[in-house]
């Protein structure tokens, strides 16, 4: 079978449309790896945002003593501030990565039935809940 | 540091880093995302078309790459952040700037989660299944790329370079 290289210039009426050529990296033509890809990437905004909302970091940084603690540590005194957003990044990961895997396992008949817009239709959606959950900062600054 | 850089100059040498990889992700971007929103169709135009008509796959490992290493480098420049510009923006009332720079941090996470699908829609490119879902991945990414850009670009405007 000959391999064709993307080509996004029109093709001609003749050519099958709907032949794919075989992606040159091995990684990019596991099929189960496409099905890990898109499905850790669809749940990642949700997974995030609710990560961000039960407030589930899995690490908390202190900066200023540079501590680095399991979990969630709330406000020490003489520590300066935490930070939670390292934290909840690598919580977000370790759910999408474990729903990725989880996606693998299924049958293909239920992973083809995930509609692919959710790609890039979940981020968008989390924008609001993003900014909502920065209310705090909006009310000092509109007050 | 060891004397060598002050402190200034070691956190201004790493912010630096971080603009210049933000600059060539947001190019990168930018040339992908006007690649597939308003392909050419005929070769070599303009200026404008010469953008539109590049080879836009090539583009996809350069770009996870350079967000990879952007969101390093600013995850580690945002100890120091915490510590020497928010404390400051607070205590000067810089809510919004603040706020904006939180909202950052979030779109930033985002994107970094959205990768793992673009680099496999963009490796597939020649499969018509995944146009559009390549084509939306691609727009929302450029997008969050340039609001991350201006609003890293305005607080360092704010307390920046050399703070």
């Amino acid at each position: 079978m000959s391999q064709s290289t993307p080509n996004y210039t029109p093709t001609s009426s003749t050519q099958p449309s709907a032949v794919a050529a075989p992606p040159a990296s091995s990684l990019a033509a596991s099929r189960k790896f496409g099905t890990f890809a898109l499905t850790f990437s669809i749940c990642s905004p949700v997974v995030y945002c609710a990560v961000v909302f039960l407030n589930w970091p899995l690490v908390t940084f202190w900066p200023a003593t540079d501590r680095l603690v399991w979990g969630y540590e709330g406000a020490r005194a003489g520590e300066g501030p935490n930070m939670l957003w390292y934290g909840w990044t690598l919580t977000a990961i370790l759910i999408a990565a474990a729903l990725g895997i989880l996606a693998v396992l299924l049958p293909e008949r239920i992973t083809r039935k995930i509609p692919l817009a959710l790609v890039w239709i979940l981020p968008i959606l989390a924008i609001p809940f993003v900014v909502y959950s920065l209310m705090p900062w909006w009310r000092l600054a509109f007050r | 540091m060891g004397g060598v850089l002050s402190t200034n100059a070691f956190w201004t040498i790493w912010l630096f880093i971080h603009l210049i990889l933000a600059v060539g992700l947001l190019g990168a971007l930018t040339h992908q995302a006007m690649a597939v929103a308003l392909p050419a169709r005929q070769p070599a135009g303009g200026i404008v078309t010469r953008f539109r008509a590049v080879r836009a796959s090539g583009y996809a490992t350069a770009v996870c790459v350079l967000w990879v290493v952007t969101f390093l480098i600013g995850s580690y420049i945002y100890t120091s952040y915490r510590i020497y510009i928010r404390i400051p923006l607070e205590e000067g009332h810089y809510f919004k700037t603040a706020g904006f720079f939180d909202f950052k941090e979030h779109v930033t996470t985002l994107g970094l989660l959205l990768l793992p699908a673009y680099w496999y829609l963009w490796k597939n490119a020649d499969d018509p299944a995944y146009d559009n879902a390549r084509k939306g991945v691609t727009l929302v990414l450029a997008v969050m790329c340039w609001f991350l850009f201006i609003v890293g670009h305005v607080l360092n405007n704010t307390r920046g370079f050399g703070s």
